[in-house]
Order: C-alpha cells, then sequence, then structure tokens
C-alpha cells in the first residue's frame, strides 16, 4: 500500500515536471512540425484513368489510391508494388520508401498507365 | 461462327443505320447499354466454366465482373433519373445475337471453345465501340447518360486489346 501512494506520488510529480515542456511543445512553430510529417497523396482512377498520372511523392509519404469506377482496377509496378484488385469504391494504400521512378499499370485493362515518382 | 459475326454485325449495323432513319432515345440508349452488357455477361459466364486455359477463364470472368459493375451504375442512373428502358430493334437484335453466341458455344469444348469465344468477342467489342461511337453517344440527350458511356468506353478499348492478344496467341 505504501508503495503503491509513492509511486502514485513519484508519477504526479514527473507529470508536473514534464508539463512546462508539453506545453511548449504544443505551441512550438507549427511549420517546422508539419516539414518533417510525411505527407498523404491521393489518386483518383476514374473513367480507367489515374488522376494524376504522374505523382511526385517523398520518401516515407503514404499514397492512396480510390477506384471510382464500377469495376475492380489495379496498382501494379511489376516486381516492385502489387495492389491486386481494388473494388469499386475501394481504396488501397502505399508508403513509399525507395526512391525512383516507377511505372505502374492496371494488369486487367493495360492501357491504363501511371508513374509515381519518388524523390 | 462466321455466322455470329454477322449477327453482332447485323444487329450494331442496325444500331449506326437507325441514325439515319431515327435516333434512338435515352430510354432505348439506357436499354441498349443493359442489353450489351447482360450478353457479354452471359458469355463470360459460359467462358469461366468452359474456358480451357486460366487465361480463357480470367478473361470470362473478367467480363461478368466489369459487365455487371456497369450495369449496376447504369440501373442506378435511370433510376435517378426515372427512366424506363425502353425495348428496341437494337436490343432485340443484340439478345437474339447473344443467345446464338451461347448456343452455338455451349455445342464447342476445348480449344474449339477457346477460339469460338475470343473470336466473338473481339468482334463484339469491336461493334459494341462502333456503336457507342457513332450511335449512342451522338444520340444521347441526357448529359449523365452520355457521362456513363463515356466513362465505361475505355473499358470496352481495354476489353478489345485483351481479347486481341488472346487471339493472337491461338
Amino acid at each position: 500500500m505504501r508503495t503503491r501512494r509513492y509511486r502514485l506520488a513519484l508519477a504526479l510529480i514527473c507529470a508536473g515536471a514534464l508539463l512546462p515542456f508539453a506545453v511548449v511543445f504544443a505551441a512550438g512553430p507549427a511549420d517546422a512540425a508539419s516539414a518533417a510529417k510525411p505527407a498523404t497523396h491521393r489518386v483518383v482512377i476514374d473513367g480507367l484513368k489515374y488522376e494524376p498520372e504522374t505523382l511526385t511523392v517523398r520518401r516515407g509519404d503514404t499514397i492512396v489510391w480510390t477506384n471510382k469506377d464500377p469495376f475492380p482496377h489495379t496498382v501494379t509496378a511489376p516486381g516492385k508494388f502489387d495492389s491486386h484488385d481494388i473494388a469499386a469504391n475501394g481504396s488501397w494504400k502505399y508508403v513509399a520508401r525507395t526512391a525512383g521512378d516507377y511505372a505502374y499499370i492496371c494488369t486487367l485493362h493495360p492501357n491504363m498507365k501511371g508513374t509515381l515518382r519518388i524523390e | 461462327m462466321k455466322n455470329i459475326g454477322i449477327v453482332v454485325a447485323s444487329a450494331l449495323f442496325l444500331a449506326a443505320g437507325s441514325v439515319a432513319a431515327q435516333a434512338p432515345n435515352d430510354a432505348q440508349i439506357a436499354h441498349i447499354v443493359v442489353t450489351a452488357n447482360q450478353v457479354d455477361i452471359d458469355a463470360g459466364k459460359l467462358a469461366e466454366k468452359m474456358g480451357s486455359t486460366k487465361a480463357v477463364k480470367d478473361f470470362g470472368k473478367q467480363m461478368v465482373t466489369d459487365h455487371s459493375g456497369v450495369n449496376k451504375q447504369a440501373v442506378a442512373l435511370v433510376t435517378k433519373l426515372k427512366v424506363t428502358p425502353e425495348d428496341n430493334p437494337t436490343s432485340q437484335s443484340l439478345k437474339s445475337g447473344g443467345q446464338e453466341n451461347v448456343k452455338n458455344l455451349k455445342t464447342l469444348k476445348g480449344k474449339a471453345f477457346d477460339k469460338a469465344y475470343i473470336d466473338h468477342e473481339v468482334a463484339y467489342h469491336q461493334q459494341v465501340l462502333d456503336a457507342v461511337d457513332k450511335t449512342l453517344l451522338p444520340s444521347a440527350k441526357n448529359e449523365e447518360l452520355k457521362a456513363l458511356i463515356t466513362k465505361v468506353r475505355p473499358a470496352f478499348v481495354a476489353h478489345l486489346e485483351h481479347a486481341k492478344m488472346l487471339q493472337s496467341k491461338m
């Protein structure tokens, strides 16, 4: 019982000690925080087109492809990444890891072409 | 096999020819769209079962999925627009041509089935694209109906290319 009270007191003291830092961080410059933060990009698949067709992102960014067509599509860069079937109104998320230009297609409708550029 | 091509061609020629005589109205266009998709769904279902290679079965399955998706959207649109699809000679020809194709395919097996199915798919998608470009799009009055046909047109192009690719390997 004594031990528990002691721990509780210690926890409160620590929390109190950290509070001023938390306030400083929360009030810190927003720009600095967002520059380091990975972004999320969206690609819409509509009328058998990837929009935008070419997308440039940074490593660590997330890309979300959303299928607005009434049938499935894929986002496939052979040997690199493959969404497999994305159902109508479904979406697929990919986190950019390695820099490079990745040409991708829809394996179901190979006349659909897009490029993901990771910087 | 040639007969089937002729039936498809004449059904859609009727669609093209009817522009001069009388352009189809939106209710008729909606009916043609739904019928054209349904005809390809029926053939696709058969190919899923009867195709002798994975490539042909997969193609059949994709035709069922894609054309069912288009029809679901077409039905949703006509419901929203409160349009009742209206039967017409083009739809009737498409339907009877489709029935004849399925009847013929059912008599075939193995490679003969694959070839007949894929040959028909090439001819059918080509003719449907012609009808879309020469009749359905120029005649459609409602912007949303026109937009739906425009949106799905590239799928028919992709199907045609895919079918031609399979055909070239036979």
